[in-house]
């Protein structure tokens, strides 16, 4: 069996981009002092913070939630978790016993927030409605706006503020590429390990945001934890596109996801001066937070007649 | 010239009711496995009898082999 780099015991994972193997010992203790170093050097908590973890019971927002838990040992500050219920048939009914279980076991608060409830309709009935009136979205890009705005209600009106989830290195590097891709220069702006508090919007920070998402998932399995692993009956389009082609690029050259992350980070700053910074504002039909008139979940339910 | 033996190994596709036994060389390491199944080493975690090994690591006659996607998505 090969063996740890460090301690010489029998390895379970190469990380290649370090030219290091480690054994399951290492690789946890690296993958949590990762966590702790990222939440030290963003500031991403402070004595006397609300934290609201965003929990769907998949690896990442699992690991992040016990990592956040253990780090109360550091800490003094409240955390509670969040699970939005998309309401997708088969899929999310398992994931969400999971999330359960998963809060219960840590002894934290658990709050459930449906799209039925807060947007009158189940993901499933909105890819639907999407299809009926040819609007061209995909289930991602309806998910991703409508959970993003549902999160951050829940963690305000629990008094949370700020909202940690569960992005890994790979979330964010595939984030910086779609806007790339898509030109956006806006969204690429708000990239980062933290997004600071503005009215009506909690702070979002992403602990696990340098760790990369292989390695979420081996720790999960190292520490026994219970996750749902079954793929997204809507997952598909560009963001998949996106994630294979960094995945292989990573396997021909190891490093790739990293290097995108720091190369954004070196022109993050730059990319400040020409930004205008936004004020927010109510939205008119929901009352939301939003850079406009009306805020964008409002403007993808009216167009569905939700 | 020197004749390669094959070793068989089970694989097992976790998620899927995929269980096959396949020969191969007895040279062959994890990663050579996973490339004749076309599979990604960034998106999946392999467990060798139970325990996750590294793709470096060189399979046994009788090897039973699980593949764990662990990229998911969404």
């Amino acid at each position: 069996m090969l063996k740890c780099t460090f301690c010489g015991r029998g390895a379970v994972y190469d990380r290649r981009y370090a030219g290091v193997l480690l054994c399951d010992r290492c690789f946890m203790k690296s993958v949590e002092k990762r966590f702790r170093k990222a939440v030290a050097k963003y500031n991403l908590i402070s004595p006397g913070d609300k934290i609201a973890a965003a929990l769907s019971g998949g690896k990442d927002s699992t690991v992040n939630l016990h990592l956040l838990a253990d780090y109360r040992r550091h800490k003094d500050f409240d955390l509670v978790a969040v699970t939005i219920d998309e309401g997708i048939k088969g899929y999310r009914d398992e994931s969400l016993k999971i999330a359960e279980e998963n809060a219960k076991l840590l002894g934290v608060e658990h709050k459930v927030a449906s799209f039925e409830e807060a947007f009158g309709a189940t993901l499933d009935k909105i890819v639907k409605l999407a299809k009926k009136h040819k609007t061209g979205l995909s289930a991602c890009t309806y998910c991703g706006v409508l959970r993003r705005s549902l999160l951050n209600k829940t963690a305000r009106e629990l008094g949370a503020n700020k909202l940690a989830t569960g992005h890994n290195l790979d979330d964010e590097v595939q984030a910086i590429m779609l806007n790339y891709i898509r030109a956006d220069l806006a969204r690429l702006y708000r990239l980062g390990p933290i997004y600071e508090e503005r009215e009506g919007f909690v702070s979002r920070v992403k602990p696990l945001r340098e760790i990369p998402e292989k390695e979420v998932a081996v720790y999960a399995l190292l520490r026994g934890l219970k996750i749902h692993l079954a793929v997204c009956p809507h997952a598909g389009g560009i963001h998949m596109e996106i994630r294979d082609f960094i995945n292989n690029l990573e396997a021909n050259h190891p490093n790739s996801k990293f290097m995108i992350l720091r190369m954004f980070e070196s022109i993050k700053p730059k990319i400040a001066q020409s930004m205008i910074e936004f004020k927010p504002m109510k939205c008119e039909m929901c009352g939301e937070p939003t850079s406009s008139r009306i805020c964008k979940a409002c403007e993808l339910l009216r167009e569905l007649g939700l | 010239m020197i004749k390669m033996s094959n070793i068989s190994v089970t694989v097992r596709l976790i998620g899927s009711k995929r269980r096959e036994k396949l020969e191969i060389s007895s040279r062959a390491k994890v990663i050579d496995l996973l490339k004749l199944l076309g599979q990604n080493p960034q998106v999946v975690v392999v467990r060798r009898n139970g325990k996750i090994v590294t793709e470096g690591e060189r399979l046994a006659e009788g090897d039973l082999i699980e593949i764990l996607p662990v990229v998911t998505g969404g």
